[in-house]
C-alpha cells in the first residue's frame, strides 16, 4: 500500500497525516481511493481466528432466525420495516458471511459491510434485549467495525476522529494548554457572578476528578464554566487534570481498539497520578461508556473497573440534590411539559435509568414531567449514536433515523427535552432543525444553574 | 433393522446427544475470554450469577419479558412448542419404560395419556404456526434458510410419526419404526446443528446476563435489567 | 486611545452602519482595524461541517472555503479597506460571541465594534441554540469597551463632538467615565454631558416616591456627579450635568436626543444572560436598540485607562 494514499490500512498517527486527511474536503479523494482498496484476506481471517471466540461464534450459530429482533430496531421501524434492516440479517450478511467465507471477501463486500456497520446500526444494543437467545447484535456490529477499521474501510470522519485521539488524546485538535487556558478564561469570565470561582488544576487527593468532552473547550466553554459553578456551589473538593482530561472516544465509534486503549489509559494515568476519590465525567453518553464501562478492558484491567470509582455526571447531580449540596428553589422548577432522553450508553448499558428520573423529581414541578414511551432501558436511540451524527456520507440515513425520536417527543407533548448527553443533544438539535416541531432542548447544567440557590458567600457583593 | 434401531442405536444416539451437548457446553465456556468479550466474569461472581439467573429465568417464563409481550402469537407458539418438545420425550410413559429396561432408571413422574396427547398436538400446531411465520412474515422470511426448515422437520418428525403410531393410522409398525428413526436422528444431529441451542440457549443467556450483571449496570445499587 | 479595533461583522447589510463607524473611528484615532467574520456554526458533532451563517447551508470546512469567504469579505468592504491601509480580514468558525471573546482575550483589542442583530426572524442559526444574542454576550464579558451601532440612524454622519456619559455610580461607571473624559477632551469641539437616571419605574416598589423625595434624590445625584467626576476633568470646560427621573433607558435616549449626542457611553450591569429576559433586555440593551447614535458599553471586566 502506497504511503501517499489517504485511504489505507494505516491508522493516522501524526499531526501531518491528520492534516492531510482533513484537507481532503468531505473525504472526496479518500472515498475515491477506497473503491480500489484491497482486502487483506489473510489478515482478516487471522484476526477473526484470534479474536472471535465462543460468544460471537455461538451467537452467529444459534441465531434461530426467528426475526424477533426486527421490531426492536428503530432503524428497521423507521425504514418502513425493510427486511434488510432486521438486525439478525444485518449482522449475518456481514460478519456472519465473512466468517462463513473465512475472510475471502472483496472490496465491494467490504463497502456493503461498512454501510451496514455505520449507516444501519448505531450500536444502541436494544436488539440484545429482545432476542430470546440473548444475542447482542450491537456488540457484534461493534466487533465488525473493528475488523473494517483494520482493513481501512471506515468513514472519513471517524478515521480522522481515531487519528485525533492518537495524536491529541482528544477527539479534536485541542491541546492540554488549550484546555487549561480555556478553564482559566471561563473562571475569569464568571468569577464576578460567582465569587471565588476557580478551576483547581492537578490537585492531588481531591474528592472529584472532573473529565470532559473536548468540544466543550472548542465550542461550548460555557459548559465548563457551568460545571465549575455547580461544583463550587455544592462545595465539592474537585479538580481538573492538565493531562488525560478527555473522556470521549471517537476511536470507539471507529473500531480502532488500539486508539481506544491509548485514550482511556491517558485518563487512567491521570487517576493514578492525582489519586482522586472518584472521577466524574461531563454529560456525555459514549464518553462514559468508553472510559468507564468498556475502557477497563481495553486497558487490561482484570476486574473490569477503572483505577478509581467513576460516576456519570447524572449520578453526581442526583447525589448532590439528594444530599442537599445543591438545593433547588421550588419556585424556579420547570413548569412546562418536559421530557427526558435516555442515553443508550449509560441507561440501557449502565443502569442509570432511575437516577435521571430522580433528578427530574427535583427539577420539575409535579405534573410537568412526561416520560417517553418506551422509556428507560427500552427507550430508542436518539438517532445519532455510534458516530452517526458526524458522518457526512450517511447524513440522509441519519436524518431518517431522527424520526423515531421526533415522534416519541411529539407523543409526549413536551416543549422541552432534557438530554444529558452530547450526542443525544446534537441529534435532538438536528431533529428540530430538520423537522421543526417547536421544541427546545438542554443539558442539565444550564437548567440547574438557573434554579439552584447560590450560597451567600458566593453571591457578588454589589 | 429394528433390532439395530432399538438396540445399539438408542445407546449411540443418546450418548452422542448427552456427550455432544456436554462437549458444546465445555467448549463454549472454554472459549469465553474476559478480555475479548469485555466482561470480567471471574471478578464479580455474585453479580455475574445474579445477572445470569435473571437472564435465564425471565426468558423461560411466557410474557415475562418485554420482548415476549410484544410478540404474543410467537410467544404462545414458542412456549407450547417447547413445552411439548421437552416434556413429552422426557416424561412419556412409553419412553420411560424403555429407559427402565436399558439403564434400570427412569423418571418417577410420567405424563398421563391425555396430557401427553395434548402436548403432542400442541407441538404439531405450534410447529405449523412457526412454519407459517417463516413463510409469511418478511422479517422472518429474509432470515430463513433451508436449514431452518430442516431443523423444524427434525424436531417435528418424531412427533408426527409418534402420533401416527399412537393413533394407529395406517401400518403401526411402519410409523413406530419411523418414529424411532427420527427420534434417533434428532438426538444424533442435535449437537451439530442449531438444535444445540438446547444447551447453548442457557450458555448464551447466562453470558449476556453476566455481561449486564457485571459490566452494563447490574452492579449499580438497586438496579437490574428489566428484561 | 483606540489603537486596535476589532470590527466583528456578518458581512451583511445589517452591519454596514457599524462598518462606517468602525472605519471612521479608525481614521480619527489612527487605529488598525481587524474585520472579524465568524463564518459558520459547527453542525455535525465532531465532523468538519459547519452551517454557513450567510447562506444557512451545510458546508465542509477547508482552507479553500475559508479563503473564498475571506475574499468575499474583502470585496464587500473593498472601499473601506482601500482607504484605510492598516487593516486585515480574519475568518473564524464557531459561535460568534465565543470566537469574538476568544480573540479579544488573546489579542487584546482596544475596542470591539458590533452591528445590530443579523436576523430579525427566529430562524437564525445562532438564535436556535444560544441564550442571548451576540451583542448581549459580548457586552457582558468583553475585556474592553464594546461599541454597538444597532440602527442606521445610529451611525454618525459628521464628526463626533457631543458625548453623553450615563452613570449609575458603579465601579464600571468609573471606568466608563475615564473613557468618556478621554474621548471628549481629545476631539475637536468635544462636549461631555454627564447624566444619571433616577429609576422610579420599579414595579416592585409598593410606594411611589413622593415628589419631594424625587427632587431630593435628583439633587443628591447631581452632587454626586459633581464630586465624583468633575474633579477628574482637569480643566476640561465643556461639560454639563443632568439628572432626570423616569424609566432609565427612556430618559437616557431622550437626553441623548436633546443633547444631539454623537456617542453614548455607559456601563453594563446585567449579571445574567437569561432566556426569559433575553428578549426584554436590560437597560443597556434597550438604550442600544433605541438610541440615535452609537453606544459604547463598558463592563466590569474592562480595566481603566492607563495614563
Amino acid at each position: 500500500m502506497s504511503e501517499e494514499t489517504l485511504c489505507n490500512r494505516q491508522p493516522i498517527q501524526t499531526e501531518e497525516s491528520l492534516k492531510r486527511l482533513l484537507k481532503d474536503s468531505g473525504g472526496a479523494q479518500y472515498y475515491k481511493e477506497m473503491k480500489s482498496l484491497d482486502v487483506d484476506q489473510d489478515l482478516l481471517w487471522s484476526t477473526i481466528q484470534k479474536t472471535c471466540k465462543s460468544r460471537i461464534r455461538t451467537w452467529l450459530e444459534i441465531c434461530a432466525h426467528c426475526g424477533m429482533c426486527a421490531e426492536s430496531c428503530f432503524l428497521y421501524l423507521i425504514n418502513d420495516r425493510d427486511p434488510t434492516q432486521v438486525p439478525a440479517y444485518k449482522i449475518q450478511s456481514t460478519l456472519g458471511e465473512i466468517i462463513k467465507r473465512k475472510g475471502r471477501v472483496d472490496n465491494e463486500f467490504m463497502h456493503m459491510a461498512m454501510q451496514t456497520a455505520w449507516a444501519k446500526c448505531t450500536c444502541c444494543n436494544r436488539c440484545g434485549l429482545y432476542c430470546p437467545n440473548g444475542i447482542d447484535m450491537g456488540v457484534m456490529m461493534s466487533y465488525l467495525r473493528g475488523l473494517l477499521y483494520a482493513q481501512g474501510f471506515v468513514p472519513w470522519e471517524l478515521k480522522i476522529g481515531a487519528g485525533m485521539h492518537r495524536v491529541y488524546n482528544a477527539q479534536m485538535d485541542v491541546t492540554n494548554e488549550d484546555f487549561v487556558e480555556t478553564c482559566e478564561w471561563m473562571a475569569e469570565e464568571y468569577e464576578e457572578d460567582y465569587v471565588g470561582l476557580h478551576f483547581p488544576v492537578d490537585k492531588e487527593n481531591a474528592d472529584i476528578l472532573y473529565t470532559i468532552n473536548a468540544r466543550e473547550v472548542k465550542h461550548y466553554p460555557e459548559d465548563l464554566a457551568e460545571a465549575a459553578i455547580l461544583f463550587h456551589i455544592a462545595g465539592e473538593d474537585w479538580t481538573i487534570t492538565s493531562k488525560g482530561w478527555e473522556q470521549t472516544s471517537l476511536a470507539m465509534f471507529a473500531g480502532d481498539w488500539e486508539a481506544c486503549k491509548i485514550q482511556v489509559e491517558s485518563v487512567y494515568d491521570a487517576m493514578e497520578r492525582l489519586k482522586p476519590k472518584r472521577m466524574i465525567g461531563t454529560e456525555c453518553g459514549h464518553a462514559h461508556r468508553a472510559t468507564v464501562v468498556e475502557g477497563p478492558y481495553w486497558a487490561g484491567r482484570e476486574n473490569g473497573l477503572a483505577p478509581v470509582k467513576c460516576m456519570h455526571y447524572v449520578e453526581w447531580v442526583a447525589e448532590a440534590l439528594r444530599e442537599g449540596k445543591l438545593v433547588i428553589d421550588p419556585d424556579k422548577r420547570i413548569k412546562e411539559p418536559v421530557t427526558l432522553q435516555d442515553s443508550c450508553n449509560y441507561v440501557r448499558n449502565h443502569g442509570l435509568k432511575k437516577i435521571t428520573r430522580e433528578i427530574m423529581s427535583y427539577m420539575v414541578a409535579p405534573g410537568y414531567f412526561i416520560d417517553m414511551s418506551p422509556n428507560e432501558e427500552h427507550n430508542y436511540c436518539c438517532g445519532g449514536g455510534g458516530g452517526f451524527n458526524g458522518i457526512g456520507l450517511y447524513r440522509k440515513e441519519r436524518n431518517q433515523a431522527l424520526i423515531t425520536k421526533r415522534d416519541q417527543i411529539l407523543k409526549t407533548g413536551a416543549k422541552l427535552v432534557i438530554a444529558p448527553c452530547h450526542n443525544c443533544w446534537d441529534a435532538i438539535r438536528d431533529l428540530e432543525e430538520e423537522y421543526k416541531i417547536g421544541i427546545r432542548w438542554s443539558f442539565l447544567k444550564p437548567l440547574l444553574i438557573k434554579m439552584v440557590k447560590v450560597p451567600e458567600h458566593m453571591q457578588p457583593k454589589d | 433393522m429394528q433390532d439395530i434401531l432399538t438396540g445399539p442405536m438408542i445407546w449411540l444416539s443418546l450418548c452422542v446427544f448427552v456427550f455432544g451437548m456436554l462437549a458444546r457446553i465445555v467448549l463454549y465456556i472454554r472459549g469465553l475470554d474476559w478480555k475479548l468479550d469485555r466482561v470480567a466474569y471471574k471478578a464479580h461472581p455474585k453479580a455475574g450469577m445474579k445477572g445470569a439467573a435473571r437472564s435465564i429465568i425471565y426468558w423461560l417464563l411466557p410474557f415475562a419479558t418485554t420482548s415476549w409481550r410484544k410478540q404474543p402469537v410467537m410467544t404462545v407458539a414458542f412456549f407450547v412448542f417447547h413445552l411439548g418438545a421437552i416434556l413429552v420425550p422426557l416424561f412419556l410413559l412409553a419412553h420411560n419404560m424403555i429407559l427402565k429396561d436399558m439403564v434400570f432408571l427412569s423418571s418417577p413422574i410420567t405424563l398421563n395419556m391425555c396430557v401427553a396427547d395434548l402436548l403432542s398436538w400442541g407441538v404439531i400446531v405450534s410447529g405449523i404456526v412457526l412454519i407459517l411465520r417463516r413463510i409469511s412474515l418478511p422479517e422472518v422470511r429474509i432470515l430463513t434458510t433451508t436449514n431452518d426448515y430442516f431443523i423444524l422437520f427434525l424436531a417435528l418428525a418424531p412427533f408426527v410419526t409418534g402420533l401416527l403410531a399412537r393413533y394407529q393410522v395406517g401400518e403401526y409398525h411402519f410409523w413406530y419404526t419411523m418414529h424411532i428413526l427420527f427420534g434417533e436422528l434428532f438426538l444424533l444431529l442435535a449437537p451439530f446443528t442449531k438444535l444445540s441451542h438446547i444447551a447453548l440457549f442457557f450458555m448464551s443467556r447466562a453470558q449476556l446476563g453476566m455481561d449486564f450483571g457485571i459490566k452494563r449496570g447490574g452492579m449499580k445499587q438497586g438496579v437490574s435489567m428489566a428484561w | 486611545m483606540f489603537k486596535k479595533i476589532l470590527f466583528a461583522t456578518s458581512a451583511t447589510p445589517a452591519g454596514d452602519y457599524a462598518a462606517r463607524v468602525a472605519f471612521e473611528l479608525a481614521n480619527r484615532f489612527d487605529a488598525h482595524v481587524s474585520i472579524f467574520h465568524v463564518l459558520g456554526v459547527p453542525s455535525r458533532g465532531f465532523s468538519q461541517t459547519v452551517v454557513d451563517v450567510r447562506t444557512g447551508e451545510n458546508v465542509v470546512l477547508d482552507d479553500d472555503y475559508k479563503s473564498w469567504v475571506k475574499e468575499e469579505i474583502q470585496t464587500y468592504y473593498e472601499n473601506q479597506l482601500k482607504d484605510h491601509k492598516a487593516s486585515d480580514v480574519l475568518i473564524e468558525v464557531g459561535f460568534p460571541h465565543r470566537e469574538i471573546l476568544r480573540y479579544a482575550r488573546e489579542k487584546k483589542p482596544d475596542l470591539i465594534v458590533l452591528g445590530g442583530s443579523t436576523d430579525e426572524n427566529d430562524d437564525s442559526v445562532y438564535k436556535r441554540h444560544i441564550a442571548g444574542s451576540t451583542i448581549q454576550r459580548v457586552t457582558k464579558s468583553a475585556p474592553c469597551p464594546v461599541l454597538i451601532v444597532s440602527r442606521p440612524a445610529a451611525s454618525f454622519w459628521g464628526g463626533i463632538s457631543s458625548i453623553v456619559f450615563g452613570t449609575d455610580f458603579s465601579p464600571a461607571s468609573d471606568v466608563s467615565f475615564q473613557y468618556a473624559n478621554k474621548i471628549a477632551s481629545s476631539i475637536e469641539d468635544g462636549e461631555l454631558h454627564m447624566f444619571h437616571a433616577v429609576d422610579i419605574s420599579n414595579i416592585h416598589s409598593s410606594l411611589a416616591m413622593s415628589q419631594d423625595k424625587i427632587e431630593e434624590t435628583l439633587r443628591l445625584a447631581r452632587n454626586k456627579i459633581r464630586s465624583k467626576y468633575v474633579s477628574q476633568l482637569e480643566g476640561f470646560k465643556k461639560y454639563s450635568i443632568d439628572v432626570w427621573e423616569g424609566l432609565p433607558y427612556v430618559e437616557i435616549v431622550k437626553y441623548a436626543r436633546e443633547k444631539q449626542a454623537d456617542l453614548i457611553i455607559m456601563s453594563h450591569q446585567a449579571k445574567d444572560v437569561d432566556d426569559d429576559n433575553a428578549r426584554l433586555g436590560s437597560n443597556m440593551e434597550q438604550v442600544i436598540m433605541r438610541a440615535t447614535c452609537p453606544v459604547i458599553s463598558i463592563n466590569r471586566h474592562t480595566s481603566g485607562l492607563v495614563e
